[in-house]
């Protein structure tokens, strides 16, 4: 009864959103190192270095314990705004905790990884995959049991049309819209993004930044297309595509759109 | 138990009130006792569509504020016996309208009423979300225009959620689809959204298609809704679209352009 009630007398509401978040892979849990590689940084693009917030992802590091304070005082020394952590072991976790930092599990287990990523097509990341698989098995078979009607493990199918200011998220898989997105519609997707009907609104695909996520639809109109940060607008997308049943996925940080037909 | 319709669109200006006075009119005409309400508080126009501004003296207001009687504030339409109209204020804001308030004055209109046609404000706030709040169907009138289209998109995403039926999980409000300002020659020329593309985006039930006529506008400044003018295409669209509203099967005209419209006019008077 959102008419009922008095906005006057709540403090405060809810709101599930999504935000452009930078994330700081680390590959080196050296504050001196970090410290030397941001100053460099700062040099070139001094714009970027506006008290902007940072995830500091420290799952690709293989240490018990960090020196989490003192990486967050060189990032603070050099305008970036540790809001929290992602990975690494409990220590790390209690550490962040204790400096008033959030946290988060790492990315590769606390979600099934989109199927694509089965089939490996032979490239580099083939091994990544292999290991993603079976990581992913286990959760898609805890998922399964409880799992609603019209879900499937972690992801979600809506079916009908998505209209104009509405917004349809799957936050841990993969999203199935059975009918058309319209101009102002926004679909999102930890996963990929399969839309079976026309794609007229915004659809953004991997945005945990999943860079194996695709988007898949039947007639491409989109507004705007994203996997994992990487987008292209309307305008960028070229026209004979337009209307036509496509794909579309990351390939060297680029998007590339193929069609389907 | 009256049937609650609201007649919405998102934009302004495509021809909601117009419609609402026509559909109600139509309505009466064929034996439905019907009342229209002008839920645009602060922009009143209802009244002057239907011809009774000079006889407004109590609103709907005045009515859920309790300073007037709910018989006090109806105007009984001269044309047509069955049909009464509950006009708006025009020196209040939308935030005299309480969600209590309507309520109260749509379940007293129920007793009496076959049907009730909400005239909603343009727009997505209070006044269109009160006036949508109770309604069993809505009739979501476009321009065949891109930006109509998509703003008529917008409100049926609320039509799906901001309703009580939505709310209370009952059966979903009837979404019907009503293109007004239709010119088929201009559609030809690429200058109009065609029907089919309409149809397609939105992609719910289509009640009517009123054609882009003179007669609209005749009727609108002489204050006698153009379901009575039943010579002129835009008449006979509307009463097509009553009787589609009352279940009956109508084939669509008006949609193509045709040469010979003076002598298919003519044929379409003849037929009726």
């Amino acid at each position: 009864m959102s008419l009922k009630v008095d906005r006057d007398s709540m403090a405060f509401t809810f709101k599930g959103g999504m935000l452009p978040m930078t994330v700081m892979e680390l590959t080196s849990a050296d504050p001196e190192r970090i410290r030397e590689q941001l100053a460099g940084k700062l040099s070139q693009s001094p714009a970027f270095f506006q008290h902007t917030p940072v995830v500091l992802n420290v799952e690709k590091l293989d240490e018990p314990h960090l020196a989490l304070e003192r990486i967050c005082a060189v990032c603070r020394a050099h305008k970036l705004l540790p809001v929290a952590v992602r990975g690494g072991p409990d220590p790390v976790k209690q550490s962040a905790w204790a400096l008033g930092l959030g946290w988060f599990p790492p990315q590769d287990a606390s979600r099934p990884r989109p199927l694509e990523s089965v089939a490996g097509d032979g490239d580099a990341d083939s091994a990544d995959s292999a290991e993603s698989v079976e990581l992913s098995e286990p959760s898609v078979e805890a998922v399964a049991p409880d799992a609603l009607p019209g879900t499937t493990a972690g992801g979600r199918i809506y079916r009908g049309t998505v209209r104009s200011g509405q917004q349809v998220t799957a936050p841990e898989g993969d999203l199935v819209v059975v009918g058309a997105v319209n101009a102002g519609a926004e679909v999102l997707a930890a996963g990929s993004v399969h839309v079976y009907g026309a794609l007229r609104g915004r659809a953004l695909a991997g945005i945990h930044g999943d860079a194996l996520a695709g988007i898949f639809c039947r007639e491409l109109h989109a507004e705007l297309l994203s996997v994992a940060g990487n987008y292209k607008r309307l305008e960028d997308i070229d026209p004979r595509l337009l209307g036509t049943t496509v794909q579309v996925r990351l390939i060297d940080d680029q998007l590339g759109i193929t069609s389907l037909a | 138990m009256a049937k609650i319709i609201v007649v919405t669109s998102g934009k302004g200006g495509v021809g909601k009130t117009t419609s609402a006075a026509a559909i109600a009119t139509g309505l009466a005409l064929r034996g439905k006792k019907t009342v229209v309400i002008d839920f645009d508080v602060g922009l009143r126009n209802l009244d002057l569509i239907m011809g009774c501004e000079r006889r407004v003296v109590y609103d709907l207001v005045n009515v859920i504020q309790g300073e007037a009687g709910l018989n006090q504030a109806l105007i009984r339409d001269k044309r047509v016996d069955n049909l009464h109209i509950l006009p708006a204020s025009q020196t209040r804001d939308k935030d005299a309208l309480t969600l209590e308030g309507v309520e109260k004055v749509l379940d007293t209109l129920n007793k009496d009423f076959d049907f009730i046609i909400c005239d909603s404000p343009a727009g997505i706030e209070r006044g269109a979300q009160l006036a949508m709040y109770f309604a069993d169907a809505a009739i979501v009138v476009t321009n065949p225009e891109v930006s109509s289209v998509r703003d008529s998109d917008r409100i049926l995403g609320l039509l799906a959620s901001k309703t009580r039926r939505a709310e209370r999980g009952e059966d979903p409000i009837q979404e019907h689809l009503l293109i007004t300002r239709y010119n088929p020659s201009r559609v030809d020329l690429g200058d109009m959204l065609n029907l089919e593309d309409i149809r397609e985006i939105l992609a719910i039930d289509l009640l009517g298609l009123i054609p882009e006529s003179e007669a609209v506008l005749r009727a609108s400044n002489q204050g006698v809704p153009v379901t009575h003018d039943d010579d002129s295409d835009a008449g006979q669209a509307y009463a097509d679209t009553v009787a589609r509203l009352l279940g009956e099967e109508v084939p669509l005209r008006f949609h193509e352009y045709q040469k010979k419209s003076l002598l298919s006019r003519m044929f379409g008077g003849v037929r009726r």
